[in-house]
């Protein structure tokens, strides 16, 4: 039972978190920005479905990676557009919109796909070859943590970058510190003459491009492919993370690795075929962990939790 | 989250407050009433237009519009047979479609359907499982219902508890839970209740005595149809006739007021969750009794999704809840057809959900403001 405890397998294992951790990261770092403002948005899954989708198809047409991820920013733009649309200008109910628009991005992609590559008379799966690792050179000959932290897909250090920046955005900053004033208390702010609807639109757009280059890190540079349930939950976990993190940037990157991990784990033992005390080989129970947890840690962190006070409240200038 | 959709919005600012400026002075300003047709009609003109953007990405595909409508609609309602099959497909969405009706209502954001329809599923089998030798058979269909709604209530009590007595959003718990639903279920299939005697992770085919009847030969129309009219009929009255129902809509409409009058809130939670969960199983028990005849995974895949837009699409109104529903089956079945003659594929029903539900969101919003011209304008 000891023999896959060796230090090259809990090497993949590393590797593997970091990896498994980047669209998580992404995605709960651009959606903290947004709820930070106020605007809780639901459609991540949605959003990384379709920035997956946009980044193959151009990639696939245009055979070139960078307008590939140009275009998937943009698909996250145009759907967060629409939810700042719904939220901030029209105030509609923001878990509905949020809801509306993972059926739309989800559907759209699924759709476009099946269109663009399904038509024709050829059923090969179609695919794309995906970024390089960027090997960083000399960091990454480091014994053991090189592996881990600097041999990466370039996207994995600009998620981690992100941390810090959005950090020092939301805490330090004049902007930010608005920003995450409009989310606990958008009134005090209108008196003060912050203008809080383009703000808004600014902090839900950033959330639709992270969590859409989230997407794509899956489909240009996870698996070269593109299939309609490519997310596979990774939105929804995404949001989890940014109450598990009770948003602090710095826990958007724990909390991304730890969920992160388990799926390494998981993966890592259904390969060596590692029995599960009571569960066996159904690797199911780690599937369900990040769940789980989320639904613990909102418990446990009810008293303390740092959620923007008017999180999902629509603000109507002069009412109450 | 206190503004949710209602069917009349109540005269409650005064109709000065105008929210957008226009330039040249014109600009909206909020009714002090919006009649219920009016709201009706914006609805029903949002999905017109709905209808429309779905032959602009058939267009867009490359099909004739023309003829992927007509494949649609003989797809849906062609042939006797074809309806039947349309009103198959929204059996378990009108169920979906009143958990979620019933939980909005008192804007509780139930959005666990998914997980619930699929414990109401695995309470029916458990049911069957445990007692096979029960008879007569109207019996064992009761205590199978039962067991279903049990289940459905159980799993949505998870959030609903922890929502009154922590104050956790139920929104994500809900949402959480339809994942570890998947994998309670899978687990359930690939060891304790697996069938021996199949490759696949799956229960043994169920006895022929839990089948529900079907209305009519060579269609598989089942009973389970009739069980979500009837409880879209429940549903109705309950809302309208019963003090429950007085209060849940209370809630919805002002929780802070609901708190005030002395209503116990924690307890009316966990009520409303139960009703929603409950219906929920109970849709997953149809299915199960009525098509499948065996537990698996991926037998009513987003079915619980649909249903929100379903109930949100029907304004929360029960017997709206059964018309989009039928509308919805008609497009699932539609879409299929139209997938066969044209090439178009049947991810279209997605988007048009989509595009439904924003447009009727909107439209919504839209029926409750008026525009006003300079020269008219009051106040």
């Amino acid at each position: 039972m000891g023999d896959f405890l060796t230090a090259a397998f809990m090497l993949g294992i590393l590797v593997s978190t970091v990896r498994i951790a980047t669209p998580l990261l992404l995605a709960a770092l651009g959606e903290l920005v947004a709820e930070s403002s106020g605007i809780l948005n639901l459609s991540l899954e949605g959003t990384m479905t379709m920035g997956a989708f946009a980044g193959f198809l151009v990639t696939y047409r245009y055979d070139n990676l960078w307008l590939g991820l140009l275009a998937a920013a943009a698909a996250g733009a145009g759907l967060a557009l629409i939810m700042a649309l719904m939220s901030v200008t029209v105030k509609v109910n923001q878990i509905v919109a949020g809801l509306a628009l993972n059926i739309l991005g989800g559907g759209l992609a699924f759709f476009w796909f099946r269109t663009a590559f399904e038509s024709g008379s050829s059923r090969d799966v179609p695919n794309v070859d995906t970024f390089e690792f960027a090997t960083i050179p000399g960091l990454s000959r480091i014994p053991f943590l090189g592996g881990v932290l600097f041999d990466q897909h370039w996207l994995t250090y600009f998620a981690i970058l992100m941390v810090p920046v959005v950090w020092i955005f939301l805490t330090k900053t004049r902007y930010g510190l608005e920003l995450r004033s409009i989310g606990h208390n958008p009134e005090a702010c209108d008196m003060r003459g912050i203008n809080i609807v383009p703000r808004q639109y600014v902090a839900v757009v950033f959330g639709g491009v992270m969590a859409a280059l989230g997407g794509v890190f899956l489909s240009l540079a996870s698996t070269g492919l593109f299939f309609p349930d490519i997310a596979a939950g990774r939105g929804w976990i995404a949001l989890a993370i940014v109450i598990f993190g009770n948003w602090r940037a710095s826990w958007m990157l724990w909390g991304s690795l730890f969920f992160g991990f388990i799926e390494a784990l998981q993966l890592s033992l259904q390969a060596v075929e590692f029995q599960v005390p009571f569960f066996g080989d159904d690797y199911q129970v780690f599937e369900a962990l990040p769940f789980v947890l989320t639904i613990v840690a909102l418990v446990l962190n009810r008293s303390r939790s740092r959620s923007p006070l008017s999180l999902a409240i629509p603000y109507h200038r002069g009412e109450r | 989250m206190s503004d949710q959709p209602r069917t009349s919005a109540p005269p409650e600012q005064p109709a000065s407050r105008s929210l957008l400026m226009q330039p040249g002075g014109w600009r909206l300003e909020r009714r002090l009433y919006t009649s219920p047709f009016r709201e009706f009609t914006a609805v029903v003109s949002a999905i017109a237009v709905s209808v429309l953007a779905g032959g602009l990405l058939v267009a867009l595909a490359g099909a004739g519009v023309v003829e992927a409508f007509r494949s649609m609609y003989d797809g849906a309602f062609g042939t006797w047979n074809s309806t039947l099959e349309t009103l198959v497909q929204a059996t378990p969405l009108i169920m979906t479609g009143l958990a979620a009706a019933v939980a909005f209502r008192a804007a509780i954001w139930n959005i666990g359907g998914e997980g619930q329809l699929y414990a109401g599923m695995a309470g029916a089998w458990w049911v069957s499982d445990l007692m096979p030798g029960l008879r007569p058979a109207p019996l064992l269909f009761v205590f199978m219902f039962l067991g279903a709604a049990l289940a459905g209530a159980l799993w949505a009590s998870i959030a609903s508890v922890l929502k009154a007595v922590y104050k956790t959003n139920e929104i994500l718990t809900t949402v959480m839970l339809n994942f570890v639903m998947t994998s309670v279920l899978s687990w359930l299939l690939a060891g304790p209740w697996r069938s021996p005697h199949t490759f696949y992770y799956q229960t043994e085919r169920m006895a022929d005595v839990t089948f529900l009847p079907r209305f009519f030969q060579g269609s598989r129309l089942h009973w389970g149809f009739a069980v979500a009219v009837l409880t879209a009929a429940v549903v109705y009255f309950v809302l309208r006739k019963t003090s429950l129902g007085y209060e849940i809509r209370g809630m919805g409409a002002n929780p802070v007021a609901s708190r005030y009058k002395g209503a116990n809130v924690g307890m009316m939670i966990i009520t409303v969750m139960a009703i929603s969960g409950a219906v929920a199983g109970l849709g997953g028990a149809g299915e199960l009794l009525g098509l499948h005849h065996r537990l698996q995974m991926d037998i009513a895949v987003d079915v619980g999704f649909t249903g929100i837009i379903i109930a949100l699409v029907a304004r929360l109104h029960p017997l709206g809840v059964v018309v989009t529903a039928v509308a919805f089956g008609a497009l699932v079945n539609g879409s299929t057809a139209v997938q066969v003659t044209t090439g178009i594929p049947a991810a279209l029903v997605e988007v048009i959900e989509g595009i439904t539900l924003i447009l009727v969101l909107l439209a919504a919003v839209a029926a409750r403001y008026r525009i006003v011209r300079p020269s008219s304008a009051h106040g």
